[in-house]
């Protein structure tokens, strides 16, 4: 084995394993022992798991450039991750153009965000928790951007999305974080069942679910290789907030103001993007999905910037300006721009990430910066009344909410009715098992 | 609230308002809502201002009952600065005897007087709440009635059958929400709040969004109305809505119609309107309150929109009728208000295990027998619980709360005392090196010491901010001019920076390269969050804004640096001065603008008076430096929260500036002199700035500086910097992530760093942790450490004739100064309720204010990060005048007055000559005898204050001590 071959495997799985080892070190810290965590103590931990990503990744690249020797490219193998029988899974990361880029970019950010939110989260009670979420957050990515191999790849989404749920309800003190952060997970789950499906399906059909592997999919019938496309963008969708799924984007600011810069300005809110990018080949082959893209991407960059524009708090503002850029990035990977894409991709997360830190700035900027003078828009002069129903329409961003609540009904209808029939069963079941000393009536009366 | 009722603001002719609840409802809610304006100008003010007519204790308690808030501290929290040693049970007990008199020695058991049952009660966890921890610990078998299992076996069974201690309800169910929430059924403001919100915050927008609410100018109802009218989709939880708001459009109805239809439909008629009504309005308090305000201040929004709190309820009643209506249907209820009240459920009952506690505690303390405690009949064991639900849990933090001031009150006024005793100061023939004019803010109170140690020479005073200098100031950059005096005045000049003749070309050419730069800032700020614009400008920024961003967070404080520096080098700053001073009174002027500039006489009154405050009428020193402050952060929407409150929330470096060009004038000091008091020709004034946050200090028109006081000034800057530097060291002790054995150099790098991060919520602690103010002579307190506690108001009480100065003082002093106390001490006892939360959810919106996360109330009062370390307390008032002298004071000043009779603040009279304290108490002033104690002795402050970050008792600073008392021979025990 080369040298820069062996550096390369050493730098993936580094990049990989750093942060997950201080989320696994930080928590055994808090599990294990009864004293306080020392804020320092985290942010060294957590640190140098991001600190030693960056390292890794960094050497990553070197390897693909080839610095110092040959270049490395392709399928990395590292074994099995699971098998039974005949069945495996391989633990593969993929070495190209794309990875590096979002891994690096990815990696340089995160330890970006955390050395803000040192000083930002100082004395804070959810200190430790918020560093920990931070780790898995790293590690999601890191498994995003160097997977090989669509079971990896999942592994890494889910990491993304629990702790973009768990940052979102950060002040779970209050109702408003929960119930938006519940909000934020559900689409998830929903979304998340696409690419759970097209993964098993890719596995069918191609007999693997590795990214190299994807050009077989112009051999697909065309039903097939359309409906997993289809099902990538839904995925996709979800997570990146595109229409109809845009409603919890907003309800994202919940949480503390760098989770917003690093979740929903720059690395998360384009992490269905980055899947599109990924899967690319069995969603070129099928015109359908790619027009889709465009017609999704495109009516939410729209949507998103009718909304922006009747915002008046900082970060939700932000958050729709985003969103119309990654409905355009979107657009574009549909048209079939994906280099374009992906540079329009990390330009733009620089933009906003800058913006997002500095949205409590608002009031200081605009003393400065002295009175915006607002004409009137050519809707305003053609017609007063039409554009008061644009405004109101995207005051109330189209009532999406109400519209997903309103499709959801019936499947809560039938969560609840199952969950009646767990709690009588359950009933049922103890009914002759002996009181649990401590449920006497002074604590049922203080539960109710 | 019954008895209680807060002070409305004018409403309509009170003869009109007695017979319309509806009137009364609005008027009482302009009172009790928060009366905060936009937040760009951060005002200090009593949070519950609207029940300052009642004393203190009962106001409190009715304001907290209002806004469903926290009076006082928690019993734990007081519990735990007892157990610290912050207060002592002996404390509890004084003001426990003091509130029941005679009665406290009554026995209510054999051996248990009520004054003992109720320190039992206060200071003890005897009657605890928590029925669930209890179970447990005597599960365990560590519940303390384990002690005496024979006494708890009889207090049991006693407490079994037989009378229970039944505590008040204190659920507030005052409208349909509150009770179908108590029913468990879903909370209908969620929908309403969500709608309110979003409309409100697109209908008072100061210029955040790009688009203007339409309609807006026709006033909130209208807007709304009129927006539905043309076609918006309801809200789901709110059906109907839409054709309702129709309605209203189409026929112009009235918000008091409006309201009157609403109140009918949702059943609330009588005697329950009034009610409520008020509690709709707090049911969103932030909101409301910023109609309110905007109601009565409509100078604070610029756009001219009317605004109402009329109007904002009439939407909100639209609204809530629907969502109440159709959540009635859904479960069954009537909506009609006294048929859904009388739906209410029971409050969840007492469990008798607590009961037994209490019982077992106060059997134990009353020496009381198992058989003792078995034999009690129903009627002494329900006097027992009457005793008991008399000193409710408010009773005992509101003895608490007095107790917890007392203790600090103590050890304040007894060090005060033994400086006193000190070896009298002997006038010195030496001429002062150098005299240091500061606002009286506490957080100057460090500074001012640091330049005392330097030099017995260097003289420092305080005086309220502006300087006596009320004005409209525009400086070079600013865009309008703005009110730099307190708010209860009105300027009646203006003063503007401008360059000086010679930089007019420089200027000229930086003002075409700024407003073109700024321009650009403005468009790009804009275009960023267009769909084309956001493309082009993510390819054109976003790689350097990255790098930028980098930059600031990785090095917040020479990043900043080099950004200043360039800017400073590409576009110069041209030398100014500030019109301070009107030429003619023939200057042509419009009606209604007001005069730029002073004149002469108008100068020599300002400066007369305020030289007659600071009692500095001799002994000038060659350097009179006058020291406005401000404070400079980033990302920090409260930053107006840290600049100088007698400065109207805004820097005191131009009214510094503006003073000094007066005084310094020869014409001017001519006229002073005719009225007694002789500017020597060899001594100059400097304006400067202090930065609290940064802590440096900038200077004013150093060019007209005599060279002939070049070394003099030199000297007097060295100093200063000394002194920054340990002024800054000292602020490092309180921030956690600062070494407590930081140097005074590395301390000064560190504030510098905290005030330019963009991630840092605490760039200063601000008025955190103020709890005195003492009104008099420097020789009272000088050379004692007080922990940047006290703000130190300058006054000479012996060239004070007929208490005109005293008079003017207090009338500025007291009211700001108790302001800012009691703000501090709201918003840290209920950082929820009455402050803002933490500030790391906060998101600015429209301009105005904060709201937690992507849609919240807007959020008043202080952040927690900016009270976290205060200690809840009333201003301590110590003032070097006579009691008769204040009482005539008093008799003139009503604001005054209601402060300290109705005691939202502690007054002490120090006597000018004896020095005999006497507190004002239920209504006179009563002797205080200090107890002699042995200061604690250090040669310098750093050696007290760098132990530890706690809060500090007053030391003795052996070099800050004036002349006579540096001497040898006079060294105190340590």
């Amino acid at each position: 084995m080369s040298s820069t071959m062996l550096m390369v495997r050493w730098g993936l799985a580094l990049a990989i394993l750093a942060p997950l080892c201080s989320v696994v070190l930080v928590g055994a810290r808090v599990l294990l022992r009864r004293a306080p965590v020392r804020e320092g103590w985290v942010m060294r931990v957590v640190n140098s798991g991001l600190m030693a990503s960056i390292a890794a990744v960094v050497a990553v690249t070197a390897g693909f450039l080839g610095i110092g020797g040959d270049a490395v490219r392709g399928d990395i193998e590292f074994g099995d991750w699971l098998r039974i029988g005949d069945f495996r899974i391989p633990a593969v990361l993929l070495v190209d153009r794309i990875s590096v880029t979002i891994a690096l970019f990815a990696a340089v950010l995160t330890a970006l965000v955390a050395r803000f939110s040192r000083t930002y989260l100082h004395k804070e009670p959810g200190f430790t928790r918020f560093f920990t979420l931070i780790g898995v957050f790293a590690t999601g990515t890191q498994l995003v951007a160097l997977a090989g191999a669509l079971e990896l790849f999942f592994a890494g989404w889910e990491l993304i999305g629990i702790s973009s749920a768990f940052f979102i309800g950060f002040f779970h003190e209050r109702d408003e974080p929960v119930r938006s952060s519940v909000r934020a997970f559900a689409t998830y789950r929903f979304s998340d069942a696409g690419l759970l499906i097209a993964t098993v399906a890719t596995f069918e059909l191609l007999g693997s679910a590795r990214f190299s592997a994807m050009s077989g999919a112009a051999a697909l019938p065309m039903v097939q290789s359309t409906a997993i496309a289809l099902l990538f963008l839904l995925s996709a969708m979800g997570k990146s907030a595109q229409l109809p799924f845009s409603g919890w984007l907003p309800r994202a600011m919940e949480g503390p103001t760098p989770s917003s810069a690093l979740f929903y300005g720059a690395v998360s809110i384009h992490a269905g993007l980055f899947l599109l990018l990924r899967v690319w080949p069995m969603l070129e082959t099928s015109v359908i999905a790619r027009t889709m893209s465009v017609v999704v991407g495109l009516s939410t960059a729209l949507y998103a910037a009718a909304v922006v524009r009747v915002h008046t708090d900082a970060k939700g503002a932000l958050a729709h300006a985003t969103l119309a850029q990654v409905g355009l990035i979107l657009a574009e990977i549909g048209m079939g721009w994906t280099t374009l894409a992906l540079a329009h991709l990390v330009c733009h997360a620089l933009l906003r990430l800058g913006q997002y830190l500095k949205a409590p700035n608002m009031i200081h900027d605009s003393h400065r910066l002295g009175h915006v003078h607002r004409h009137p828009t050519w809707l305003d002069r053609l017609s007063p009344s039409l554009s008061a129903r644009v405004y109101a329409a995207s005051l109330h961003r189209l009532r999406l909410d109400d519209f997903i609540d309103r499709l959801l009904a019936p499947l809560m209808g039938f969560a609840r009715l199952l969950d009646r029939a767990d709690r009588s069963w359950r009933r049922v079941c103890s009914a002759d098992a002996p009181q649990v000393p401590g449920t006497d009536a002074s604590s049922t009366s203080s539960a109710s | 609230m019954s008895t209680s009722v807060p002070h409305g603001h004018a409403h309509g002719s009170s003869s009109q308002q007695a017979d319309d609840p509806v009137a009364r409802a609005l008027a009482a809610a302009h009172g009790i809502l928060p009366d905060q304006g936009p937040i760009g100008v951060f005002i200090h003010h009593n949070t519950l201002h609207a029940f300052q007519h009642l004393p203190f204790h009962e106001g409190v308690q009715a304001g907290a009952a209002a806004l469903g808030a926290k009076p006082y501290l928690n019993l734990r929290e007081f519990r735990a600065a007892l157990s610290a040693g912050r207060v002592a049970a002996s404390d509890v007990r004084v003001e426990i005897d003091r509130e029941l008199g005679a009665r406290g020695s009554e026995p209510v058991l054999a051996h248990l007087t009520r004054a003992e049952l109720w320190q039992l009660l206060t200071i003890t966890e005897a009657d605890s709440d928590d029925a669930a921890a209890l179970a447990y610990l005597i599960q365990e078998g560590v519940a303390p009635v384990g002690e005496d299992p024979a006494l708890w076996d009889a207090c049991l069974t006693r407490t079994s059958h037989g009378p229970r201690l039944v505590p008040p309800d204190t659920r507030s169910l005052q409208r349909h929400r509150d009770v179908l929430a108590a029913l468990g059924l879903p909370d209908t403001d969620i929908a309403v709040h969500g709608e309110l919100i979003r409309l409100a915050s697109g209908f008072l927008d100061q210029g955040q969004a790009q688009v203007t609410a339409p309609y807006r100018e026709q006033g909130f109802l209208n807007a709304v109305a009129q927006t539905y009218g043309v076609g918006a989709a309801p809200p789901r939880a709110c059906r109907g809505v839409d054709d309702a708001m129709r309605t209203v459009a189409a026929t112009h109805e009235s918000a008091r119609s409006v309201i009157d239809r609403m109140l009918a439909l949702l059943g609330v008629t009588g005697a329950a309107i009034e009610p409520f009504l008020v509690a709709t309005a707090l049911a969103l308090p932030g909101w409301s309150g910023m109609f309110a305000r905007l109601e009565r201040h409509p100078e604070e929004h610029p756009s001219g929109t009317p605004v109402s709190l009329e109007d904002f309820l009439a939407v909100r009643l639209l609204f809530e009728w629907h969502a109440v209506q159709q959540q009635c249907a859904q479960a069954g209820l009537p909506h009609e208000w006294a048929a859904l009240q009388s739906r209410t459920p029971l409050p969840p009952a007492r469990p008798a295990l607590l009961d037994a506690r209490l019982l077992w505690e106060i059997a134990r303390a009353a020496q009381l027998t198992a058989a003792d405690v078995r034999a009690l009949s129903p009627e002494a064991l329900g006097a027992l619980w009457h005793e008991c639900s008399t000193c409710s849990g408010m009773e005992r933090r509101q003895l608490f709360q007095e107790a917890y001031e007392r203790a600090y009150r103590t050890v304040i006024l007894d060090a005060m005392a033994s400086r006193r005793a000190l070896p009298a100061e002997t006038p010195s023939a030496e001429r002062p090196r150098g005299q240091f004019v500061f606002c009286i803010d506490e957080r100057e109170e460090s500074i001012r010491r640091a330049l005392e140690e330097q030099h017995p020479g260097y003289i420092t005073y305080g005086t309220a901010g502006f300087f006596g200098v009320a004005i409209d100031y525009m400086g070079l950059d600013d865009h309008t001019p703005a009110a730099h005096c307190p708010v209860v005045v009105t300027p009646a000049h203006e003063v503007h920076e401008r360059p000086v003749y010679t930089a007019l070309g420089t200027h000229a050419l930086r003002a075409r390269a700024r407003e073109r730069w700024l321009g650009w800032e403005r468009r790009a700020a804009v275009a960023s969050r267009t769909l084309t614009g956001g493309a082009g400008l993510s390819f054109l920024l976003g790689p350097l804004s990255g790098l930028k961003t980098l930059a600031r967070v990785a090095a917040p404080r020479s990043s900043l640096e080099w950004g200043q520096r360039l800017v400073s080098r590409l576009a110069p700053v041209p030398a100014t001065r500030v019109s301070a001073f009107r030429v003619s009174d023939s200057a042509r002027m419009d009606v209604g603008e007001k005069p730029v500039g002073f004149s002469l006489d108008e100068s020599i009154d300002r400066v007369t008076a305020v030289l007659t405050n600071l009692g500095l009428v001799r002994d000038f020193a060659p350097i009179v430096v006058f020291l406005g402050h401000g404070s400079t952060s980033l990302n920090n929407p409260h930053e107006s929260a840290h600049d100088c409150g007698a400065c109207g929330g805004r820097r005191g470096g131009a009214n510094a500036r503006v003073f000094a060009d007066m005084a310094n004038r020869p014409d001017v000091r001519d006229g002073v002199r005719q009225r007694g008091i002789t500017i020597p020709a060899d001594t100059w004034f400097i304006g400067a700035l202090h930065d609290t946050a940064n802590d440096s200090v900038r200077y004013y028109d150093l060019e007209t500086l005599p060279t002939a006081l070049a070394d003099a000034f030199q000297e007097v800057y060295g100093a200063l910097e000394l002194a920054r530097r340990d002024d800054a060291q000292e602020r490092c002790r309180r921030f956690d992530d600062a070494p407590l054995s930081i140097s005074a150099e590395g301390a000064l790098r560190h504030v510098e760093a905290r005030s330019s991060h963009l991630a840092q919520p605490r760039p200063e602690y601000g008025h955190c942790t103020n709890a005195i103010c003492i009104v008099g002579r420097r020789t009272l307190t000088r050379g004692l450490h007080l922990d940047r506690r006290a703000f130190l108001v300058s006054y000479d009480p012996t060239i004070d004739q007929d208490d005109k100065v005293l008079e003017r003082i207090l009338a500025a002093v007291g009211p700001v100064g108790a302001g800012i106390s009691l703000e501090y001490y709201f918003s840290s006892v209920d950082n929820e309720t009455f402050g803002c939360g933490t500030k790391l959810p906060h998101n600015v919106t429209g301009l105005i204010g904060v709201m937690n996360g992507h849609q919240s109330d807007l959020r008043t009062g202080l952040p927690r990060q900016m009270v976290e370390i205060h200690e809840p307390m009333r201003l301590l008032l110590i003032v070097d005048a006579t009691p008769e002298a204040l009482l005539t004071v008093a008799g003139r000043q009503a604001e005054v007055a209601e402060l300290v009779v109705k005691q939202w603040i502690q007054l002490v009279s120090v006597h000018p000559e004896t020095g005999a304290m006497q507190l004002f108490q239920d209504g006179g002033f009563v002797p205080y005898e200090p107890q002699p104690m042995l200061l604690p002795v250090v040669e310098r402050s750093p050696e007290w204050h760098m132990q530890s970050r706690g809060h500090l008792a007053p030391a003795l600073v052996r070099r800050a001590l004036p002349f006579a008392a540096v001497g040898p021979g006079h060294h105190q025990p340590a």
